[in-house]
């Protein structure tokens, strides 16, 4: 195991810069989730750390060695693909065995491994098969099995789950954490998906344009997001945005004239500014709050979420439990002060 | 569709099937009817080939085979044809693999131009190379070797197969090879632990395509053999092009039969390697 340590790391393709300088710290057993938009630059960040990608400028440390110009196979680093790259000649036993294999390891310590591993991951009666007889789950699990009997410094995952089907992702994610919770082994994993991000790790890296917007654990992330990006993307259903200028009598006012309270002092008055609300942060209120009109409602039976119309703006709202309210009536949302994140439309970062 | 259509719909379904299948069997016959006359004609006495109306029964003969198998100059240029098909087909298979890889995967400056270029000099017509081809291989004093031709053939067959597996390789998942780098390998080991394996299928048939084309291959052996290496093809243009005695067609169509059913042998033989999906189960599928 190994901390890992990426100092103002830059990528260029043919004079396009792709990575602006990323600084991240690993520590020794983590589980950092590198997450963002496609194209934000996450998957060639992990390319970078494996070595799969040559590093234009800034350092990569894997333990306390530079790695830069360190090949791939003398990383000791496992990886699982998005499309777990089995290799279809060998059995789930050879291909579990491989790496092991290359590195010259008696035959009775890698059949000793790969039986430990595949028992781990359940994979016992499937040892012989080739991957085409396996289905989706059985093939993610072999990749991570290959993974596993290495005993590597770091793992590496670029989005594992993304090609199983939505019930199976969820009983990997927690199978996933529960392997991790029990090997220890520093990992990094990429992810477009902001739950997963959340679910598994200690730290989530949320990445933009090639950029680190936010680093921090997934709950600080989610309550408070240093920039409008990183609160748009964390969270599901999205934070409630507004769009308008402050006004000195704490209050919000928006493009067509409608004044939305803020019961909170807010420095700046006639700043442009986004306000963001959480949707589980609105109440309804009994006659004050800001006036809006439920449009559509969707209970799922331990929560409802309630589409609503504030003046021509759209918000979502979501309330435990359930609700008599019907489609039309008037409501009113209230929010405790605390819970409005205010950011310059100039910058998108947090005031 | 309601019921009413659906009947008229299956009926004109059924006659474009039907359509296909005789349009298909016409091609056949087009195609296969000269190789039938030729073994046909095989198996005949000369005065019977030509005869109008053409006879279709008549008593099979083995002696142009009988004949001919026993001249020395025909089984040597057997052996010599074998050897140097071989011999250039697993030559050209191996360097153009490789170079074809290379191609695909590893990011060289200028390797588009470069594969271009290769591709080039299959456009420049054999004979403009024949000439010079035969003063550097007598200056050399190579003339009349079988290494001499599968040098030459390979001028051929490695851009050949070089763009064949260029293009297979790229429709390979480029995960394995990272992986098996991850796991240890080199890019050499992984090309020949991981990518070969599993590129069985493409390798043989591009092994069997550049065979075939060495097997038939006249030109290069006319000009740079005379008497040692000399292959079929060389032969059969000898008893075509016979000025003195005329041609002799008995001759010719039972050498032809004799160059033809090896390759259709050794195409059957590899043939289920070629069906079967080796890459199949490596991703998500």
């Amino acid at each position: 195991m190994s901390k890992v340590e990426i100092r103002n790391l830059r990528k260029t393709y043919d004079n396009l810069e792709v990575i602006h300088g990323i600084d991240v710290d690993i520590a020794d057993g983590e589980f950092v989730a590198l997450v963002g938009p496609s194209g934000c630059g996450k998957s060639t960040l992990l390319r970078m750390i494996a070595g799969l990608e040559e590093i234009t400028s800034g350092e990569i440390l894997i333990g306390d060695d530079v790695v830069n110009d360190i090949a791939p196979k003398d990383r000791d680093i496992a990886m699982v693909f998005q499309n777990y790259a089995l290799y279809p000649h060998m059995s789930v036993r050879r291909n579990m065995g491989f790496a092991l294999k290359q590195r010259g390891l008696p035959a009775s310590e890698i059949d000793k491994r790969v039986a430990e591993a595949a028992g781990i991951l359940g994979l016992a009666d499937y040892l012989e098969r080739k991957p085409r007889q396996l289905s989706g789950g059985q093939r993610q699990r072999v990749a991570m099995g290959r993974a596993i009997v290495r005993n590597p410094n770091v793992f590496l995952f670029d989005e594992p789950l993304s090609n199983l089907d939505a019930k199976l992702r969820v009983q990997m994610r927690s199978e996933l954490k529960e392997l991790h919770q029990r090997l220890a082994t520093t990992t990094v994993y990429v992810t477009h998906d902001q739950i997963e991000a959340m679910t598994l790790s200690d730290r989530v890296v949320v990445m933009n344009g090639g950029n680190v917007e936010q680093a921090g654990p997934p709950l600080e992330l989610y309550d408070s997001p240093h920039s409008l990006f990183v609160a748009a993307f964390i969270g599901s259903p999205q934070m409630n945005f507004f769009e308008g200028t402050l006004s000195d009598r704490r209050s919000l006012v928006l493009a067509d004239g409608v004044e939305l309270g803020l019961g909170k002092h807010v420095a700046q008055p006639g700043a442009e500014v986004t306000i963001g609300v959480r949707p589980e942060h609105f109440n309804i209120g009994k006659g004050d709050g800001w006036p809006s009109q439920a449009i559509v409602i969707e209970p799922t039976g331990s929560e409802t979420q309630i589409t609503t119309r504030i003046a021509g703006h759209t918000a979502r709202v979501l309330l435990r439990g359930r609700t008599s309210i019907e489609p039309g009536q008037t409501i009113h949302l209230e929010t405790d002060p605390e819970n409005i994140h205010v950011f310059s439309q100039a910058t998108g970062r947090v005031l | 569709m309601t019921a009413a259509t659906l009947p008229g719909y299956r009926k004109r379904k059924r006659v474009g099937r039907q359509v296909r299948i005789w349009a298909g069997v016409a091609l056949c016959v087009l195609f296969l009817f000269p190789v039938f006359w030729m073994v046909l004609s095989s198996f005949k006495l000369p005065r019977d080939i030509f005869t109008t109306p053409p006879v279709l029964f008549f008593d099979p003969t083995l002696e142009t085979y009988i004949s001919y198998m026993q001249r020395a100059d025909i089984s040597r240029r057997m052996v010599n044809t074998v050897t140097v098909a071989t011999g250039s087909g697993l030559l050209s298979i191996v360097a153009g693999a490789m170079a074809g890889y290379a191609l695909a995967r590893i990011r060289i400056k200028g390797a588009a131009t470069l594969g271009v270029l290769i591709l080039m000099s299959r456009g420049v017509p054999p004979i403009a190379l024949a000439v010079p081809m035969f003063l550097v291989a007598r200056k050399l004093g190579l003339t009349d070797k079988h290494i001499t031709l599968i040098l030459a053939y390979c001028t051929f067959l490695i851009p050949y197969v070089m763009w064949l597996m260029r293009g297979f390789f790229k429709g390979l998942p480029k995960e394995l090879e990272e992986a098996a780098l991850l796991d240890g390998c080199s890019r050499y080991g992984a090309f020949f632990k991981i990518i070969v394996p599993i590129s069985l299928p493409g390798l043989l048939s591009t092994l069997i395509f550049s065979v075939i084309l060495a097997w038939e291959e006249l030109l290069f052996a006319l000009v740079l053999t005379n008497r040692n290496a000399s292959t079929i093809p060389v032969a059969i243009a000898g008893i075509a092009g016979d000025t003195v005695n005329g041609a002799n067609w008995g001759a010719l169509t039972a050498v032809g039969t004799l160059t033809v059913v090896p390759v259709v042998i050794f195409a059957l033989l590899v043939q289920k390697w070629l069906i079967k999906g080796l890459a199949e189960g490596a991703t998500k599928g």
